[in-house]
């Protein structure tokens, strides 16, 4: 059984078409990149993926363990194993990280039917997955990413999808804005978190990412369709060719 | 004559005749002194009457159409409530039921005055300090409640000090009024924590009118806690004036959880030098209207003024927010800000925003801003997204939103119960948006 399955999916937001036609599998195991343009429609897949509103499935389908994705609420996915890490993680000044993450954590847990964690294990649980990212407890005590820099805030995201450990893990443009150092540390924090059982799709615009995270499959995005697909080296060919030259000859 | 202006001037005139009919057997009402001060009060209050919408600083309250058209005067206090008061403490109590002093903390670092006994021999401070602010035209039903007391306390406090002042009011199956004022003196470097908590049965429509002063001697400061939760029927008034000497500081956290209407009447006088006032409000509500209008008149060099006022409004209800800032003369260095946010959870809801800045003086910073709205989607997303169900996340989110209003006020355990009424009021503002 595929982790992952989008078979002909078109997605209109405000009535206007901007997914048209998607088909695309992630097995366990596996991770994929998302390759494409500005505009070619990355950001409402991660969205459509995640559940959020105004993101209207017209056509086709997308099943996540055989199941149909799309009925349900984002929280619901969340539970159910499914993470998008945010290319803007949203500022929340007034609710403390470290809150934010166990109240998060908890509602996922209670919502399978696990009994949930007290602050001692939250807290353990975080500090182990917070070293590794370098992030210092004091970011933890500080409101859910209000005055991070654009690095702090992906290693939080990072961090969130180690504490969740989902099934599925959506990382959408979780490069952009970093630095060499920062780009390094948060693909380390990728890498360690590939596992036989975790799908991984990454949504990016440039190459450099690749480098770090090495695919299984490549995928190129264009007006709405998966225009090309392919191994690692795909990567590589857009890298020096650029999209215009792939997607003509798509 | 049409039946709306009728009944405007039947308050007026109700409160007139009780005056004149009772002037002497009112408490005190063998003062000289008081009289003298209780009439220029009546004179005051007649000036504008009970206000109605009419009135500009009462134009989004139409204080005399939300009334009973008959209030009955209360004049005794009956039984008295001994429920525990909201807001948890150790410090000393003080109870007023339906306006009369009920039950009474004794202490020697505070003198205790029951207003509704006043007669010969009255302290020096109390003749000194009483019937001073809070009486003004300005404050029309702060004159009022003047003219026309019934009972109520004053209380000078000579040593670092911890207050609780709770009113309560009995079920009532007529509409009634009662009147009752407040004086607090703060000696000269002395610092205090006053808890003042409202709350109260169905009354059918009772007004409780009630005139605090607050004074401020040099160097002293006050951290004052309040909490007003009335019933859903009820309309309640506070005037609040304040005034503020040399180097004293005043914070306020004032929360406002429900009422037919509820009006908080700030008076703040910055008269002293380096004085300061901090006023935080929140609101929750999810029916009826809730009022903050405060004026604060710099009127001294170097002073400073900060209000953050945060309010929810949810099913029907609605929020008012004015604020005045007056900067004098020769104010120089007055510094002020005032911040109004509301969050808007239905489209029914309502929020009406004034700032105003009156600014006679140069080299001072004063600043204002308003913002209102609904629950951030993007942030109401982002939680969603992280397993948390919406309603959990909404409520975290306006949470959030009032917590900076709330924080650094008092201490854990009277932030925890300030925090349980408040999420008890934006449960019903969520239940009443749906």
């Amino acid at each position: 059984m595929k982790l992952l399955e989008i078979d002909d999916l078109h997605v209109s937001v405000q009535g206007k078409e901007i997914l048209k036609g998607i088909t695309l599998s992630v097995p366990e195991g596996e991770l994929h990149a998302i390759m494409g343009p500005n505009g070619s429609g990355k950001s409402t897949l991660s969205y459509t993926l995640a559940g959020r509103e105004g993101y209207e499935v017209t056509r086709g389908q997308v099943l996540y363990r055989g199941d149909d994705l799309t009925a349900l609420s984002p929280d619901r996915r969340a539970a159910l194993g499914v993470f998008l890490a945010l290319q803007y993680p949203v500022e929340i000044p007034g609710v403390v990280t470290l809150t934010f993450l166990k109240v998060a954590l908890n509602a996922q847990r209670r919502a399978r039917g696990e009994q949930e964690f007290d602050a001692v294990q939250v807290l353990r649980s975080v500090r182990q997955n917070a070293a590794a990212l370098n992030i210092p407890e004091d970011m933890l005590k500080r409101p859910l990413n209000a005055g991070f820099s654009g690095g702090e805030k992906k290693r939080m995201e990072i961090l969130q999808m180690a504490l969740f450990e989902p099934r599925l893990a959506i990382l959408d443009e979780t490069d952009s804005g970093l630095d060499i150092d920062a780009l390094r540390l948060v693909a380390s924090g990728v890498n360690a978190q590939r596992a036989p059982d975790r799908g991984i799709l990454v949504i990016t615009h440039y190459q450099r990412l690749l480098d770090y995270i090495v695919p299984d499959r490549v995928h190129v995005l264009a007006g709405g369709r998966i225009v090309r697909s392919g191994g690692p080296d795909l990567a590589l060919e857009l890298e020096k060719s650029g999209y215009g030259a792939v997607v003509e000859v798509a | 004559m049409t039946a709306l202006a009728r009944s405007i001037g039947g308050h007026t005139d109700a409160f007139r005749h009780d005056f004149a009919r009772r002037e002497v057997e009112l408490p005190g009402g063998a003062l000289q002194w008081l009289q003298d001060r209780r009439r220029a009060a009546m004179t005051a209050f007649t000036a504008i009457g009970v206000p109605n919408r009419r009135v500009e600083a009462w134009k989004y309250t139409d204080l005399a159409n939300l009334l009973e058209p008959d209030l009955l005067p209360i004049t005794g206090s009956g039984d008295a409530d001994e429920r525990v008061s909201p807001l948890l403490d150790e410090s000393n109590h003080l109870r007023l039921f339906n306006g009369f002093l009920s039950r009474c903390a004794s202490d020697d670092a505070i003198d205790i005055v029951d207003l509704s006994a006043l007669r010969g021999e009255v302290p020096d401070w109390l003749r000194e300090n009483f019937g001073v602010l809070a009486c003004g035209p300005d404050q029309p039903m702060g004159a009022a409640s003047l003219a026309l007391m019934r009972g109520g306390v004053a209380i000078r406090v000579r040593r670092d000090n911890s207050l609780a002042l709770h009113f309560s009011n009995g079920a009532s199956l007529r509409p009634c009024v009662s009147h009752c004022r407040v004086l607090l003196l703060v000696e000269s470097g002395v610092s205090v924590r006053l808890l003042e908590s409202h709350t109260g049965e169905t009354s059918s429509g009772s007004l409780r009118n009630i005139g605090v002063e607050l004074i401020l001697n040099a160097n002293s400061r006050l951290e004052h806690i309040r909490l007003q939760k009335d019933a859903a029927d009820a309309v309640h008034v506070t005037s609040l004036g304040a005034m503020l000497r040399r180097d004293s500081q005043y914070r306020a956290c004032y929360a406002a959880l429900g009422a037919r209407a509820s009006r908080l009447d700030i008076n703040i006088r910055l008269t002293g030098d380096r004085s300061e006032a901090a006023l935080h409000h929140v609101a929750a509500v999810d029916t009826g209207i809730a009022d903050i209008t405060s004026v604060i008149d710099h009127a001294s060099p170097n002073t400073r003024s900060r209000q953050l006022f945060k309010n929810v409004a949810g099913g029907h209800g609605r929020v008012v927010n004015q604020g005045r800032v007056i900067v004098r003369e020769g104010s120089v260095k007055s510094d002020s800000h005032q911040l109004f946010k509301a969050l808007l959870l239905s489209p029914r809801a309502e929020v009406d925003a004034k700032p105003e800045l009156e600014i006679f003086a140069d080299d001072v910073l004063c600043g204002h801003g308003t913002a209102i709205g609904a629950l951030d989607e993007d942030a109401l997303f982002y939680l969603r997204s992280r397993g948390i169900p919406e309603e959990e996340a909404k409520r975290l989110l306006i949470r959030a939103f009032l917590a900076e209003a709330v924080e650094g006020f008092g201490n854990e355990a009277i932030r925890d119960s300030l925090w349980q009424e408040l999420e008890g009021a934006l449960t019903k503002a969520a239940k009443a948006s749906r």
